[in-house]
């Protein structure tokens, strides 16, 4: 096995389980509905509200897809052939976690345009919002690897990991619905922007190690 | 002392409630926190004491 | 610098003989300094001049919410230490400290809501330390959580570990994070919280309560670590003979 072919079978495994991803999907267009059917559907709740409901959505939506990462390749024992194949385990994650992420972050980018306008979103804002979306997501999903990696050896693990993770998520949604709310009132955003990425880019170099830590961990 | 008569302490100005019940929840919780902790030592010991001399008889 | 000591409290053996002569003199000491402290603090320290009596609830307050910080500190550095080194003690150490510090969050949460109402005339209000605190129980809650569902002994070490190590990695960013969203949301109305310069009367009861407080913790924890010391142990000959000389 190489990375490249490692990276080649990830691709076609998310082919082949398309309906993951439509889960995760449905799921974030769920809670979304959940805030006009259960608080106000009035646009001057709305509007304001739409960047926080929108990243709360994104968060859970990303926590429910990296949560059965490992589980099937733990289950058939494939993630064992990948601790002793002999390649660096955190490169490996990192390439599993990018196909991950590319496959949920697209489909979502497309939803995006749909849903800001049931909640009101001007255009000028979408912008802001897929800006936020491409940079914090990252993070979302690399802090989510390490909990799904601990938890992948438990029938039951989902809500253990939603209560590891989610308080480490805290910091990303207040910054992204902080540069969307500024970007609301006409103020700056580029510095909550650049918080955003040096968030992703601490959490792209340590979770990678820790997710393979907890791997190996787990195998054992 | 920075109160005139018990009563006054007792009542912290109109603020007694408060205060007391701070304290009182407190007390109960750092308790607990003794108490669970000597017992699971106290317990733990008394366990492996039974099993050995049960070990040293067989 | 030398390091003997650092080495010698890897061991488990060691370890214990030592917590069996010192957590007696932590504990009483702390008991002590703690009530010094806050039967000064209750009865004969100055009321604040703008918040009255009810100020003295800062003195349970205030060393729980150190407290509550240092301990998840001290996660944080065994967490590295059991990853890195591999020590023994270290993953003890954090199961035994995890609920304490959940506790210690626990209270500062409980005395910071009722401190609240009289002060703001709220129980809760979503104030930046408030908000820090409850964040940081949760992450204990998470910890906890973590090491009771894992059965296999081992991983759950692990687990914690890395969850101890992300989160001092994380607690920075996110308390600075929770004071940048304080600041954009909060009116300007609760800068009371803000502390001012406190006279000597007040300061030195604080001082005491918060040393006390480290004591009684630091007394509980190596009597949690020393009964989960006896678990992991207990095939060891110096267990049996420890249990079985001593009579403990």
């Amino acid at each position: 096995m190489t990375y490249s072919s490692f990276f080649y079978s990830e691709i076609l495994a998310v082919f082949r389980r398309k309906q993951d991803v439509v889960n995760a999907l449905v799921f974030f267009l769920l809670v979304i509905t959940l805030f006009p059917l259960g608080v106000s559907p009035s646009k001057e709740f709305l509007q304001p509200a739409a960047g926080g409901i929108i990243w709360c959505a994104v968060a859970l939506a990303v926590l429910m897809s990296v949560e059965g990462m490992f589980k099937e390749d733990f289950n058939d024992g494939s993630l064992e052939q990948l601790v002793v194949s002999g390649l660096y385990l955190p490169i490996l994650v990192l390439l599993k976690l990018l196909v991950q992420w590319v496959s949920v972050i697209i489909p979502l980018l497309v939803l995006t345009p749909i849903l800001s306008q049931m909640l009101f979103i001007n255009w000028e804002i979408l912008w802001v919002l897929v800006l936020t979306l491409l940079i914090g997501s990252p993070a979302l999903f690399l802090i989510g690897t390490i909990g799904a990696a601990l938890t992948v050896s438990l029938r039951r693990g989902a809500v253990l990991m939603l209560l590891i993770i989610l308080p480490f998520y805290l910091p990303v949604i207040i910054f992204s619905t902080g540069a969307i709310a500024a970007a609301q009132v006409g103020q700056p955003y580029n510095g909550q922007l650049a918080i955003l990425a040096a968030i992703s880019l601490i959490t792209l170099t340590l979770s990678p190690i820790m997710a393979a830590v907890s791997i190996k961990a787990s195998v054992n | 002392m920075a109160f005139e008569s018990l009563n006054e302490f007792l009542s912290m100005g109109t603020h007694g409630p408060f205060v007391w019940s701070v304290y009182g929840i407190s007390l109960v919780l750092l308790f607990g926190c003794y108490f669970s902790s000597m017992k699971a030592k106290k317990d733990q010991i008394k366990r492996l004491k039974q099993r050995y001399l049960r070990e040293q008889k067989s | 610098m030398n390091w003997i000591w650092f080495h010698k409290l890897g061991s488990p053996k060691w370890f214990f003989q030592w917590a069996n002569k010192w957590s007696k003199f932590a504990f009483f000491i702390g008991v002590l300094l703690l009530t010094i402290g806050v039967v000064w603090g209750l009865g004969f320290a100055p009321a604040d001049y703008q918040q009255g009596n009810s100020f003295r609830i800062i003195y349970i307050h205030v060393p729980t919410a150190i407290l509550a910080q240092s301990c998840y500190l001290g996660l944080g550095v065994a967490g590295i230490v059991s990853l890195v080194w591999r020590m023994k003690m270290a993953p003890v150490f954090i199961k035994a400290v995890a609920p304490l510090g959940a506790v210690m969050a626990l209270i500062a949460l409980i005395s910071g809501a009722i401190w609240g109402k009289p002060t703001w005339g709220a129980w809760w209000v979503w104030d930046a330390r408030l908000t820090s605190v409850l964040i940081l129980f949760l992450l204990y809650m998470g910890v906890i959580a973590i090491q009771n569902s894992l059965d296999d002994m081992q991983l759950a070490d692990k687990a914690v570990a890395v969850i101890s190590v992300v989160g001092l990695i994380n607690l920075p960013i996110i308390k600075y994070s929770v004071e940048w969203w304080n600041t954009l949301h909060q009116p300007a109305t609760f800068t009371i919280t803000a502390k001012p310069a406190m006279p000597m009367e007040m300061w030195l009861p604080l001082l005491l309560s918060t040393l006390g407080m480290y004591g009684f913790i630091a007394g509980v924890a190596m009597w949690r670590m020393q009964a989960e010391v006896l678990v992991r142990e207990h095939r060891a000959n110096w267990v049996k003979k420890e249990v079985l000389d001593n009579g403990i």
